[in-house]
């Protein structure tokens, strides 16, 4: 079990992620999505014991109860691919391109688990075939250029999936991926943690992936979590003004044919861009760009509001009695 | 018709497996063909691999097909002399997925938007960058700064701007929302429809995800491996695929709805 408690990732003024507070469970399947600098990499590099070295760290992380605020890297390097281990988003970069794969695949069970050569080897080539990769056996010998996108995506999920971990990150594991990969890589995430009764945290811009992959989504903005709850409810019905943005500037598949003056439907958007760190509003982040914004939500920094299994951080937010 | 594409092929010896045998060929573009009018967007959606690319390199004349046509407002693009073609590029322009390497860090805005009309010899540079910038909703002033002062988003703007200032007929982009977050890539889709309402352009518009293409595409062509598993109105083609890749393409983008 994985808790944040007000967890803060700052590099002096500039604060990357604020008081995140947040419990994975075991066999949990968490969404977080959000635009680039909404802090979702520096809340999972958290969950890591990856944060930046010159970055301020303020809260707790609580992994199976035991604080992490005083572990060290060693402490951590034991930690790492038995209990939480990540998927990173360029399939291309990520593996070694001197080595056979099957290698890089036996590396972690030799290292923190102590089998010999040949004991790994058999247990690569059952991660192999777990994460459906088609004649495992001569695949183990190839190097990373002789394979595919996906399949080298497949070899990063059979090397995260190593050591068992209990939390797997997959930091947007599909996108670099095409359409159909996207989806067969989504599945077999799924998969693997139901059977695994591993928890996932996927993180991802890419909305339709997240709603194919996920129990709960986090929706984050300028290192704020903004939003969460049951992924199909969000998803549906949006609370928080950002999240209504978000999928509103998503272009619907739908086809949309221009009008009658020959003029084409506009996408809705967000007015404005997404502010530099350093120049975030010190209340609520979204201020400044936010179609409900009331005077003080510049300001003062909304609290997380709970209504049913929801909960969102937004001063304009109805809560029902 | 500004642009017109008739069975296009274009292949790739790739190299040799073994000493005798004859080196393998990749058909990378394969009996392509589809047109544009003034004024309208045509789609190319098709995976990586699929020869989308291909096909817009052909249309800038960046490269030659070994078989077919390809006609820029009734002008052979493989016919002209080199000195034609490079009077005739003023009017087809291209917009490139990445706002970051599609433009010299160490150039100002303005010198990197006033590349074209510098190669065409054109007068009064200066006031036409201006114009640009004000089409694609940035500043005078933002002429003097470095692409790195920028955000993806506005770096994709001057981007645009660049392939604008020499008026063209036809844009082409290839991927140029892609590498965008959400937000910012639904603030670039509704200027690539005003530049179209405002300066009745036509565009080639290329994209892996098929929900992009269906917001601003008038036509719309499915490739895969080089082919073309279908075309036509954008319309019936998403209400109504033929081809189970297209229904498949249709699934991944839907999902979130």
């Amino acid at each position: 079990m994985f808790e944040l408690d007000r967890f803060s990732v700052a590099f002096g003024s500039a604060t990357a992620l604020r008081q995140a507070s947040l419990t994975i469970r075991p066999g949990d399947r968490l969404g977080v999505v959000g635009e680039s600098g909404s802090g979702k990499t520096m809340l999972a590099l958290s969950l890591m014991g990856m944060a930046p070295e010159a970055a301020q760290v303020s809260g707790r992380l609580l992994i199976d109860g035991k604080d992490m605020s005083a572990a060290t890297e060693a402490d951590w390097q034991r930690l790492r691919a038995r209990k939480v281990a990540m998927i990173f988003q360029e399939p291309m970069s990520a593996l070694n391109p001197l080595r056979r794969v099957g290698d890089t695949v036996a590396d972690p069970l030799r290292i923190h688990l102590g089998m010999d050569r040949a004991a790994a080897r058999a247990q690569a080539l059952d991660l192999f075939r777990e994460v459906g990769i088609p004649d495992p056996e001569a695949r183990l010998r190839q190097f990373p250029h002789e394979m595919s996108g996906g399949q080298r995506q497949r070899v990063l999920i059979a090397l995260a999936l190593a050591c068992d971990p209990a939390l797997l990150i997959a930091d947007e594991p599909t996108t670099a991926l095409d359409a159909n990969v996207k989806l067969r890589i989504t599945d077999l995430l799924v998969r693997l943690a139901e059977q695994r009764g591993m928890a996932l945290l996927f993180i991802s811009h890419d909305l339709a992936s997240v709603a194919r992959a996920t129990q709960d989504i986090m929706v984050m903005y300028g290192g704020d979590i903004v939003e969460r709850g049951p992924t199909a409810e969000v998803l549906h019905d949006p609370a928080h003004p950002y999240t209504r943005g978000l999928l509103g500037a998503r272009p619907d598949p739908a086809p949309q044919q221009r009008d009658a003056a020959g003029r084409r439907p506009r996408l809705p958007t967000i007015p404005g861009t997404v502010p530099a760190l350093h120049a975030l509003a010190a209340g609520c982040r979204f201020s400044g760009r936010c179609p409900v914004e009331r005077p003080d939500c510049a300001t003062v920094k909304p609290a997380m509001r709970a209504f049913g299994t929801r909960s969102a951080a937004c001063h304009a937010l109805e809560v029902p009695a | 018709m500004i642009l017109d594409v008739r069975n296009v092929t274009r292949r790739y010896r790739l190299p040799r497996r073994a000493l005798l045998q004859p080196p393998p060929v990749l058909v990378a573009v394969d009996n392509a063909s589809l047109s544009i009018d003034r004024g309208q967007t045509l789609g190319i959606v098709g995976e990586s691999g699929s020869g989308k690319s291909t096909l817009a390199r052909m249309v800038m004349a960046f490269e030659r097909p070994d078989q077919g046509t390809i006609r820029f407002d009734g002008h052979d693009l493989n016919a002209l002399s080199t000195a034609e073609l490079r009077r005739l590029r003023q009017r087809f322009q291209m917009v490139f997925q990445d706002p970051y390497g599609s433009l010299d860090p160490r150039r100002t805005v303005g010198w990197s938007i006033a590349e074209p009309l510098r190669v065409m010899g054109a007068p009064d540079t200066a006031r036409r960058v201006d114009e640009a910038l004000d089409h694609v909703g940035l500043r005078a002033a933002d002429a003097g700064k470095y692409p790195h002062e920028f955000s993806g988003g506005q770096r994709q703007r001057i981007a645009i701007a660049r392939a604008i200032v020499t008026r063209p007929a036809l844009l082409v982009a290839d991927e140029a929302v892609s590498a965008l977050d959400v937000s910012v890539q639904a603030q670039i889709l509704n200027l690539l429809m005003d530049l179209q309402d405002e300066l009745g352009l036509a565009m080639l518009f290329i994209s892996h995800d098929l929900a992009v293409v269906a917001s601003i595409c008038d036509h719309l062509m499915v490739m895969q491996h080089g082919k073309t598993l279908e075309s036509g109105p954008a319309h019936q083609v998403l209400a109504a695929p033929s081809h189970p890749y297209t229904r498949s393409l249709l699934t991944a983008a839907g999902a979130a709805a």
